[in-house]
């Protein structure tokens, strides 16, 4: 009897001890959110991604455009090109911790893996600036090829990659920051994305995207819909915002074919995805929100509005 | 004093805007017209003026909306992307007429941006079309 007592108890205690830690995990674990960067509004528009809300507006920079998102640190960075700088802000507070001054217009954001440095383009003077995550500030840069646009990383290789947008190419430099390729792309290559062997570029001007393997350099064009802008693969699909025709394109990579359009908001510009909550989310320029899809089915959740001409160029997704 | 100030600090915040990189421009504006939304729509899809320098991207019978590229132009703007829609009003005899404008200024390199090619100049010349281009609109589908 006292030993059926004394095992109750022990319940009991467990049984409060593990609520308290599931409460005080709680207390510091915030939902997943979507960062938008409304360039017309010059404020970061935050949503949450568990109830498809907008739960807080952030005033930045003047324009901002690219953001990149740390998500082991909690940070996302925000490039305002209005006023050349980059504000810095806490995703668990959702508060600017730092604005960094650049003295040129940053136009697209990426992290290295371990996030300790942010790489963005800079579209005048043709240089890549590298900031330390740690001292908030730029430690170096280095020059690159005319009209650096997207810029991505690939993890596989440790490359970073950079579109021209007005040289129709695509570069890539490793660690040392060497260029060890330049290829050429469609006419006008904007977004660019890279996950495992491959490299995407969305072509703006001949509505294509072009396919580029980081193993024997070979290259491949892909038709899509009119004026391209971003893209991004999912398991065998690859999806791109097609700005002119208000839709994505759907794109299996198996036979590298367009195989279908899905209606998104005026202008789409950007995409992003949350795998675990199954979500697929657009940025649309033209009608200032964002549209919210399945990403099993890619059927319409929601569209929720933001602000002025919402952007957010780069990964803009909180896990 | 104290309004030449604020004209002046208002001067200087708006050219540190148009000071900025290539962003694209937006020009938005409607005009309600009296006549039903189904019957501008229909006007709208061959408004002759359109045929002369655009090119059609597409048409939305269900929304009511167009969509056109400017292939060639003469003003201070370039890559000039546009749609045009039909709303309800608010009767059944009357429309909303909404038309936004995407757009790039000429100069695209590094500053000093040369005057006459900045965004606010790309974007006084998109107005001074959107503008009166509504209002012929209007009248156009009033008179009919």
């Amino acid at each position: 009897m006292i030993n059926q007592n004394k095992k109750f108890i022990l319940i009991i205690l467990t049984t409060i001890f593990l609520s308290l830690i599931y409460l005080y995990s709680n207390y510091y674990k915030v939902n997943p959110k979507a960062y938008i960067t409304n360039q017309g509004d010059d404020n970061v528009s935050v949503v949450d991604l568990v109830s498809l809300k907008v739960i807080q507006t952030i005033k930045v920079g003047i324009a901002p455009l690219g953001i990149t998102i740390l998500n082991k640190k909690n940070l996302a960075f925000i490039g305002n090109v209005g006023t050349d700088d980059i504000s810095v802000i806490d995703t668990r507070t959702d508060q600017i911790i730092k604005t960094i001054k650049l003295n040129t217009a940053p136009l697209s954001l990426t992290s290295s893996p371990d996030e300790s440095k942010v790489y963005i383009t800079d579209w005048f003077k043709n240089n890549v600036l590298v900031i330390s995550v740690e001292e908030m500030k730029v430690i170096d840069s280095f020059k690159v090829g005319k009209t650096p646009s997207g810029i991505a990383f690939n993890k596989e290789y440790n490359y970073l990659i950079v579109t021209n947008r007005d040289s129709n190419s695509i570069e890539i430099y490793n660690k040392n920051k060497k260029l060890i390729k330049k290829l050429a792309t469609g006419k006008h290559p904007f977004g660019v994305y890279t996950k495992g062997k491959y490299a995407y570029t969305a072509n703006v001007y001949d509505d294509t995207v072009s396919v580029i393997s980081l193993e024997d350099w070979s290259t491949k064009v892909i038709k899509v819909g009119a004026h391209p802008y971003n893209i991004l693969t999912h398991q065998n699909l690859g999806l791109v915002t097609n700005t002119v025709d208000d839709s994505l394109s759907v794109i299996d990579l198996k036979i590298d074919k367009e195989i279908k359009q899905i209606k998104t908001g005026e202008t789409p510009e950007n995409l992003d995805i949350h795998q675990k909550l199954n979500l697929l989310v657009v940025t649309n320029w033209g009608s200032d929100s964002i549209s919210v899809y399945s990403l099993k089915n890619l059927t319409l959740i929601k569209e929720i509005k933001t602000g002025a001409q919402s952007r957010s160029f780069g990964d803009f997704i909180l896990h | 004093m104290r309004k030449f100030i604020l004209a002046l600090t208002t001067l200087l915040f708006s050219m540190s805007i148009f000071a900025h990189g290539p962003t694209p421009q937006k020009v938005q504006e409607s005009i309600t017209v009296n006549v039903a939304p189904a019957r501008a729509w229909l006007t709208i899809k061959d408004f002759s003026d359109f045929k002369k320098i655009m090119k059609t991207r597409s048409f939305d019978d269900e929304i009511m909306k167009i969509k056109y590229e400017m292939l060639k132009t003469d003003g201070p703007f370039s890559d000039y992307n546009a749609y045009i829609i039909v709303k309800k009003g608010a009767n059944d005899n009357e429309s909303v007429i909404q038309w936004t404008a995407r757009f790039y200024r000429t100069y695209k390199l590094n500053p000093p941006i040369p005057e006459g090619q900045d965004d606010a100049t790309a974007v006084a010349a998109v107005k001074k079309i959107v503008k009166p281009g509504l209002a012929r609109l209007k009248k156009a589908l009033e008179s009919k």
